[in-house]
């Protein structure tokens, strides 16, 4: 009997004679055995002291964990139980939790959080461990936990500052750049130059938490990056912060970026000088440790991409372009980097080439993919503009409400010519492989995210598949893949320029 | 008679054992302590059937609908689990199983920003292909999206987790909006 605690009464087993007798007797063990169960769970193994405001709680302990309910009881928090969703509900105040028991995430006043360990069903209803009761239920109410004797004293002010959530967007203009932090909330931030290339933007008693759903295309800021009430952002050579302000309705944060007059920062020759020849970026899916799909006959998808990739490459440097690959072997490389690298080359195509692989061997073809633009959070931020406009925010400076709107038409931008080039180089496929046009189609690639250039994922056939898997294996089907994948880029850099 | 005697002896074991468990805090029962004042719970209410458009993809790379009448409840979180179950439980037509493993749903949470979140049990072994990605994705969440006008945004949690990715293509790491360019044109 699984949730039994372990102090249950346990009576000793009846002579065997015993079942010969009437079944009143059998009842009444029943019931002596039901009755004998009862106390024994009112009345757990340890509990421990709990103290708030100059109250005290004896809060019995569940294994590791401490009944929640009392001490929720003790501050004068109200609890209720969802028995639709299996979910309890936390209130005191403003604030809301709801929590799940034996799962990792909490919503705390509607927001989703990881949490560390899992609350577990008890006697009481529900337990927590210490650490849990303290970030996740007590945090969000302004309180905290304190070690007091053998127990436990529950204090004003949260521990850990609490999150706001960040939303980072640049937009690149003429010597410029603007970068929106869209905050969850209002807190009030300063922001100063670091030490070297660095822009710090501090937060008042809160801690910034990256969205990161928004990809960033920026030349002038290589990275983001949180730490503990700190966001740091790191600046491209030689430049530096021009302005800030903040703004409400919503909370944002608007930094300007750009090249400081005083003190010019010598930018290294290889950077002034652009490359004559446009540079296409061609990126071999997968490699290394993740071999990406593999056929019954043992072919890797990285083995294949890396074949093609190379072809390709030989095409293209044939017909004058500048041409780097994201891996040249067998490597390991994270998929943010393979986009960095188009960025950093200021390429003007970014090629990420895949085989397929599906449950169902009948599957077959080839397919080109580029970025989302309609993702959940792209809504968002396009809703957040129009609000604004709508509402007619007041904004210190004039453009503020423009730069959401020239980041949404420059993104928008990108996205129009990925769609032209992925449209060109299914045309090929789809003539080279003599198979009825599929179209393109466009989801939140990782690989894709953040590129500044017209960008696509080719699926180049399934592995899955005995037909195509013997095709991508001979060298001679390569070639004339990567033939059809150069006349689709070209031509759309033909088109295009 | 002592395997009569024996097998009534059994039943009320068994009896008695759901009616401690039933009774105890924790059981079904469940309640919060008498002080506290409790958060109305969602009044169950019978579920209408219903028909829903499910998605469900095919060898052409698209996902195509097949309608079915279901018992759907009024609320949200509850209309997700229904939706994502029948999912799971597969096609009729010659449709192909919208995971390519036997998945579970686990879980259904919904935020306070119109997303939802489903997490189901991971895959036994590594899965690979952006079709297999893709078309898990999206069978869930544009068949969600469609049936809960709603709601926003859908995110896959796999065994409570948040991942970046499960095949190392599509993001996962935020929750997707509806998709129209991967359900089959008519
Ligand atoms: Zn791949």
């Amino acid at each position: 009997m699984a949730g039994v605690p372990r102090t249950w009464v346990r009576l000793p087993p009846p002579p065997p004679c015993f079942y010969m007798r009437s079944i009143t007797h059998i009842l009444a063990l029943l019931v002596v055995l039901f009755l004998a169960a009862l106390p024994a769970q009112a009345q757990p193994a340890g509990t421990v002291t709990f103290s708030f405001d100059g109250n005290v709680a004896q809060v019995p302990r569940f294994g590791s964990r401490i009944e929640l309910m009392p001490v929720l009881q003790l501050i004068g928090a109200q609890a209720g139980y969802s028995q639709a969703a299996g979910t309890y509900v936390i209130q005191l105040g403003n604030h809301q939790i709801q929590i799940t028991p034996q799962v990792r995430f909490a919503l705390v006043d509607g927001e989703l959080e990881k949490t560390n360990d899992a609350a577990v069903v008890s006697p009481g209803g529900i337990a927590v461990s210490e650490s849990y009761l303290d970030r996740v239920i007590l945090s969000p109410f302004a309180y905290h936990l304190e070690r007091s004797g053998a127990g436990y004293r529950i204090a004003p002010g949260a521990m850990v500052a609490p999150v706001v959530t960040v939303r980072a967007a640049a937009a690149d203009f003429g010597t410029t750049t603007t970068l929106v932090l869209t905050l969850s909330r209002h807190v009030a931030v300063t922001v100063t130059a670091g030490a070297g290339r660095e822009l710090l933007v501090h937060f008042s008693d809160a801690r910034p938490q990256l969205d990161g759903s928004l990809p960033m295309r920026s030349r002038r800021i290589v990275a983001i990056r949180a730490a503990a009430n700190t966001l740091k952002i790191e600046l491209a050579p030689g430049q530096g912060l021009l302005a800030s302000h903040q703004l409400t309705g919503p909370d944002r944060v608007i930094v300007e970026v750009g090249r400081r007059p005083p003190t010019p920062v010598p930018t290294p020759v290889a950077r002034a000088r652009k490359p004559k020849r446009p540079t296409i970026v061609i990126d071999p899916g997968h490699g290394g440790a993740d071999s990406g799909a593999v056929s019954a006959s043992g072919l890797e998808e990285k083995v294949v991409s890396l074949a093609v990739a190379t072809r390709l490459a030989t095409l293209l440097k044939r017909d004058g372009y500048v041409v780097r690959l994201t891996r040249a072997g067998d490597e390991t490389r994270a998929l943010t980097d393979r986009t960095a690298l188009a960025n950093r080359l200021d390429a003007v195509a970014f090629i990420s080439l895949h085989a397929n692989a599906s449950t169902v061997s009948s599957v077959r073809g080839a397919e080109t993919y580029y970025m989302s633009l309609h993702d959940a959070t792209d809504a968002h931020a396009a809703e957040t503009a129009r609000k604004e406009n709508a509402a007619g925010a007041p904004g210190r400076r004039g453009g503020s409400q423009l730069d959401l709107i020239l980041w949404d038409m420059a993104q928008a931008r990108v996205l129009n010519r990925s769609a032209l080039l992925a449209l060109d180089i299914q045309r090929q496929l789809n003539s080279f492989l003599d198979l009825p046009d599929r179209g393109v189609k466009q989801a939140p690639f990782v690989v894709l995210t953040g590129a500044t250039m017209p960008a696509v994922l080719v699926e180049m056939g399934f592995l899955s598949n005995p037909a195509e898997a013997g095709q991508l294996a001979d060298p001679a089907y390569r070639q004339r893949l990567a033939e059809a994948l150069a006349r689709g880029i070209e031509e759309f850099l033909r088109s295009s320029s | 008679m002592i395997r009569r005697v024996l097998l009534i002896v059994a039943v009320l074991v068994a009896l008695a054992a759901i009616a401690f468990w039933a009774l105890r805090p924790g059981g079904f029962a469940r309640k919060t302590t008498a002080s506290l004042t409790p958060v109305p719970a969602p009044t169950p209410t019978p579920a209408p059937e219903t028909r829903v458009m499910l998605l469900f993809p095919g060898t052409d790379g698209a996902l195509h609908p097949e309608l079915r009448t279901v018992p759907l409840p009024a609320e949200l979180n509850q209309r997700v689990r229904v939706i994502v179950s029948q999912l799971l439980a597969g096609p009729t037509a010659r449709l192909l199983p919208v995971a390519g493993y036997p998945a579970r749903l686990l879980d259904v949470f919904i935020d306070g920003r119109g997303n939802a979140y489903v997490d189901l049990s991971s895959p036994p072994q590594p899965l690979t292909g952006s079709f297999n990605e893709l078309m898990l994705a999206y069978s869930i969440v544009d068949s969600v999206l469609l049936n809960c006008q709603e709601l926003k945004g859908v995110q896959l949690l796999f065994d409570d987790h948040e991942v970046q990715t499960l095949t190392g293509h599509l993001d996962l790491s935020r929750p997707l909006a509806l998709n129209k360019s991967f359900i089959a044109a008519q």
